[in-house]
């Protein structure tokens, strides 16, 4: 088939993209690896710093998005740039789509936990990581700990990490720590819960706030210092090592459940087929834009255009604001080619 | 055979001469420094061994390795043949000149330079039976030698054909005498020729002959040919002390020393200086070391450590931090030097002593932090008592049980030790947990770093503690605490078993079942589990039962290293990781499906950089056992 | 201005007057020093933080700070183990830091 834009990757950068292109009379497709668009979205429960439903938001995305764009199950096989300057794309079912412009919105992979083998992920049924948390806040899994009384959050796991192979911040982690506190909380009112942050990053509107509650309301403490190792306690509890920097003391404590705040890494999964498109990466594995500042969404090579997490950690507001900036980008560039 | 000069004498004979007299002057003296270096003991050792049945086995190795160089053809045929070909065929030259001298001209028997220069000092105009045999050999014999001077010199172009793919740059020293030996036997060739038709010659030498005597007036050339042969000779012996070619020598010298027991004291004096004098800066060393996939830190190899300790360099130090200890290059020395010790040795000469203390673990007293408060109840001067070294957990009740010590490494990979323990409850083991609360260090790293007088305290500590809980047997899952407890701790009477041998007898004795995957397993050699300990067939037994090896490029004694070896302390993060990147293409990990480990600095080091996953062998046994 | 009393000099840094010569001699032959974002992860997991008071964040801290002897403290318990370099975020190279200074402070004292 043919069509004028085709959309890698079906998460909030490419339902938003694909019904603004749509609005503006393009023909698009979007296509998607798994059977459910949606990305990472529709495995969370509630959004920061308001706690809006994730569900309602992914909602409103789909329906602004006409049935027959979307296709789901389907995967990039091989892309190629034919003489015309169109992109020839072949998929796992078979299929080819030749477009005239691509939108890679392919965004992020969750730090695999278990690779930081310090905290003992997969061996302790007390330590869990965010993702794991968000889908027992959906009701959509167990978390083997019942009634919690104390709880530990630790920030940075797999972000600004040499060892972990990520210098990135993830820049949304210290705000869902938080949040994912007052949420436990909410469940657990007995439980004491402890965040332990290297530096807290609360950059946005609202986020300050959420900090303020969340130690006054909600009694969370704040305890500068990074989680060097976890070993095994009586009675499935684990105890967690770190050293009180602002006490100047190492520190220990023992908790019933721990959640490591996975980072958000790049998707590796997309390597291949940004090489043969020789698309710019940084050494982080997130692609590079040319102008970051005045052309958000063009990438080195003509034609092919990126938004979303796919160019580095940001927050929802932030990707479906690309997503608006680089559907006119596409607009404009479909208009000269016409030419 | 009659004399061709009368009194068996030429001028030119004595650039030559000086220069034999020189180096067995030279020769004699180093022997004796080096066996004043030694200790009394070491002297006795030494005697012992010359009238020894030892004895036998010295000269038998002396002949395998420094003539006919049989490690270097395990390594690769033509750079075997190249060096034996120029040892042995030097050294036939030598003793077949000898035995001519003895035969036909034996008024001149024992003037040095009769054998060397027998080709002008005789006439021998006819072919006899007996002469043309010993001519024929001399003229083997020196086709032999020229062979390996051309696939010396082929080398230096071309020497990935003869499987090295970086050699030794050259010193000025060294250059020297590669020339003059490069050119002693052309000339030899050149020198013979010119006199085959008076002084008698063979297959080589007659042919060169013929061609000669194309040239008119070639008589003037023959006094000058055999001066520039002397000459060359003579260059090379003084500027043997200087060069690589010490190792002729030395080697021999070395041999009887290490057959006589004795090893390196000292980085420079007695039995190293011999070692550093054998080292024939032949450069195998260098390609089978992990540094090298480094930028700019080739020069930090064992070659080039070893000629700046000969050098006496300061260098030298900075040199041997940079090392991991991998031990790699002493595996692959052709002459066997421990390179290693040597720079443990030197680290150990240069460690500022004055700074670790660990007083309070000895006198098992705990040290209040100084603070500026004063404290009611305590001020700085009192300590705090605290004599138990013995808890209730270390206490065993009995013998069954063994004493499992997870070290520092193994507390950053709890999966480890949670994975063994699940294994020794399987197979109903009781087992305590010595370090629960934390471990004093089992002092090896303190050891690499140069300081084994400060790792004395750590290890009378921990020492004392096993022996105080009544154990056994010492279960270990660290391969760097299982080589110091096995080498250092002095735990007679104990077992010490690494958790790959362990596991693998549970397994061997029914205690435990495992069912087989179909997993692609690729198995990395820890090198202080491998190459220093010697345990190699145990962890494969075990993975065979769990699922099937990958074949690496290289493994157990010359696996690659992680490169996160604590014995060095100049690599960054960055250049470790060039190694793990190197260590994982000679794995042939791309054909596995998971890379597994029984170390868990090895663990920690690949597993965030190889993309599938990493894994101890107790937890892959632990997910697999039924 | 005489305030009539002492100020107590020693409860506060003066960046003005402190000398931390050893500190730039150790980073300029091992950078990494300056790399420290004080997270606590190498006290934490420290071999001889168990035994005596050895913290190597706050000893690097006080180094910056020219305070050498009372740096000293805090590392000559150290067991060279390894620990903190491997949990360390921003990979610095701990030990090299620890014998470098182990050797400066030898030349400055003994």
């Amino acid at each position: 088939m043919t069509v004028d834009v085709l959309i890698i990757g079906g998460g909030p950068a490419g339902l938003k993209s694909a019904s603004l292109l749509e609005s503006l009379g393009y023909k698009v497709v979007l296509i998607e690896k798994e059977s459910a668009v949606g990305g990472h979205i529709k495995n969370w429960d509630r959004l920061f710093p308001d706690s809006i439903d994730a569900k309602e938001v992914l909602d409103t995305l789909i329906k602004n998005v006409s049935q027959s764009t979307i296709k789901t199950d389907k995967s990039v096989k091989f892309i190629s740039k034919q003489k015309n300057s169109i992109y020839n794309t072949q998929l796992n079912s078979g299929e080819t789509i030749l477009s005239s412009a691509l939108l890679l919105t392919t965004g992020f992979s969750l730090f695999p936990a278990q690779k930081k083998e310090e905290y003992g992920y997969g061996v302790y049924d007390g330590v869990i990581t965010n993702a794991d948390l968000e889908s027992f806040f959906k009701k959509e899994s167990k978390i083997e700990i019942e009634n919690p009384s104390k709880i530990g959050f630790v920030h940075c796991v797999g972000s600004r990490d040499e060892k972990a192979g990520n210098k990135q911040c993830s820049k949304v982690c210290c705000i869902t720590a938080v949040k994912q506190a007052i949420e436990l909380k909410e469940m657990f009112p007995n439980a004491q819960i402890f965040c332990f942050y290297m530096d807290l990053r609360m950059f946005g509107r609202g986020y300050e706030d959420i900090y303020l509650k969340a130690q006054t309301e909600f009694g969370v403490r704040f305890i500068r210092g990074r989680v060097s190792e976890v070993a095994g306690s009586s009675n499935n509890k684990v105890t967690v090592k770190l050293e009180d920097t602002l006490a100047s003391k190492p520190m220990t404590i023992t908790l019933d459940l721990l959640v490591l705040m996975s980072g958000m890494i790049a998707n590796k999964s997309n390597d291949n087929m940004l090489e043969s498109l020789s698309i710019k990466m940084g050494d982080d594995g997130f692609v590079n834009i040319e102008s970051p500042i005045t052309d958000i969404g063009k990438t080195n090579i003509q034609g092919v255009f990126a938004a979303g997490s796919i160019l580095g950690p940001k927050t929802l507001p932030e990707v479906i604001g690309e997503s608006a900036s680089v559907a006119f980008a596409i607009d404009k560039y479909l208009k000269k080619n016409k030419k | 055979m009659k004399e061709r000069i009368i009194f068996g004498f030429d001028p030119f004979v004595i650039p030559f001469t000086l220069g034999m007299v020189f180096i067995i002057l030279y020769l004699i003296t180093g022997t004796v420094r080096i066996i004043f270096h030694l200790s009394a003991q070491e002297r006795k050792n030494l005697l012992k061994l010359v009238f020894s049945l030892k004895l036998f086995k010295t000269i038998k190795e002396i002949i395998t390795d420094v003539l006919l160089h049989v490690k270097i053809f395990k390594k690769n045929l033509l750079l075997g043949y190249m060096h034996a070909s120029i040892a042995f065929g030097w050294f036939m030259l030598i003793v077949i000149g000898h035995v001519e001298v003895l035969l036909y001209i034996p008024q001149r028997n024992g003037v040095l330079y009769y054998p060397i220069f027998f080709r002008y000092f005789v006439m021998e105009t006819n072919q006899t039976l007996r002469g043309g045999f010993f001519f024929f050999l001399m003229d083997l014999f020196l086709l032999m030698v020229l062979s390996g001077i051309a696939l010396a010199i082929y080398k230096r172009f071309k020497s990935r054909r003869l499987g090295m793919k970086k050699t030794t740059k050259h010193k000025p020293g060294d250059r020297i005498a590669l020339t003059a030996l490069w050119l002693i036997f052309p000339l030899r060739l050149l020198a013979e020729s010119f006199t085959a038709d008076i002084s008698g010659g063979s297959f080589l030498t007659k042919s060169v002959n013929s061609i000669i005597q194309l040239f008119p007036s070639y008589d003037a050339l023959i006094t000058p040919i055999w001066w520039a042969y002397s000459i060359s000779l003579g260059i090379f012996f003084f500027a043997l002390p200087f060069s690589r070619y010490m190792h002729i020598p030395t080697e021999i010298l070395l041999i009887f020393l290490r057959n006589a027991g004795i090893v390196s004291s000292s980085s420079r004096d007695g039995f190293a200086e011999t070692e550093i004098y054998s080292c024939s800066s032949c450069g195998i060393c260098i390609d089978v070391c992990p540094m090298i996939s480094v930028k700019d830190k080739t020069k930090f190899t064992s070659v080039y450590l070893i000629r700046e300790l000969r050098r006496r360099k300061e260098a030298a130090l900075a040199t041997s931090s940079q090392c991991l200890m991998c031990n790699k290059c002493v595996e692959a020395c052709p002459v066997g030097i421990d390179s290693t010790r040597l720079k443990l040795l030197k680290k150990q000469e240069e460690f500022a002593t004055n700074f670790f203390s660990y007083i309070n673990l000895n006198n098992g007293q705990n040290i209040k932090e100084k603070t500026s408060v004063k404290e009611q109840i305590f001020d700085d001067k009192q300590v705090v008592p605290n004599k138990q070294v013995v808890t209730k957990d270390t206490n065993i009740a009995n013998k069954e049980t063994l004493l499992y010590y997870a070290g520092c490494m193994t507390h950053l990979t709890p999966a480890i030790y949670e994975a063994l323990f699940k294994i020794l409850n399987k197979a109903s083991v009781n087992y305590s947990f010595m370090d629960k609360d934390g471990s004093i260090c089992c002092g090896r790293p303190l050891i690499l770093a140069g300081a084994a007088k400060h790792a004395k305290s750590l290890i009378e500590k921990n020492r004392e503690i096993i022996k105080n809980s009544g154990a056994s047997v010492l279960l270990l899952s660290c391969p760097i605490c299982y080589k110091v407890f096995k080498e250092e701790y002095n735990l007679e009477g104990i077992k010490i078993l690494h958790h790959s041998e362990y596991i693998n007898e549970l397994i061997k004795k029914g205690k435990i079942k495992i069912e087989k995957t179909t997993l692609n397993i690729s198995y990395h050699d820890p090198c202080d589990l491998g190459r220093g300990s010697g345990i190699y067939e145990q962890p494969r037994e075990l993975l065979s039962t769990v699922g099937t090896l990958v074949k690496p490029i290289e493994e157990r004694e010359m696996s690659a290293c992680c490169g996160g070896a604590l014995a060095s302390t100049k690599f960054s993060y960055e250049q470790r990781n060039e190694i793990v990147k190197c260590a994982l293409t000679v794995l042939n990990v791309q054909k596995a499906n998971v890379l597994v480990t029984s170390c868990p600095l090895c663990l920690k080091t690949f597993s965030p950089i190889y993309e599938k996953e990493t894994m101890d062998i107790a937890q892959i046994v632990y997910k697999q056992m039924i | 201005m005489e305030f009539g009393f002492q100020l107590y000099k020693e409860q506060k840094v003066d960046l003005d007057i402190i000398d931390n010569s050893i500190f730039e001699k150790i980073a300029d032959s091992q950078p990494d020093i300056l790399k420290c974002i004080g997270c606590g992860c190498c006290t934490a997991t420290c071999t001889g933080g168990k035994f005596t008071p050895t913290q190597f964040r706050k000893a690097i801290l006080l180094l910056e700070r020219g305070l050498n002897d009372n740096a000293f403290d805090l590392l000559k318990g150290c067991m060279l183990c390894g620990k903190c370099s491997l949990v360390c975020p921003r990979g610095i190279n701990t030990r090299d830091i620890i014998l470098k200074f182990n050797e400066l402070y030898n030349q400055s004292k003994f």
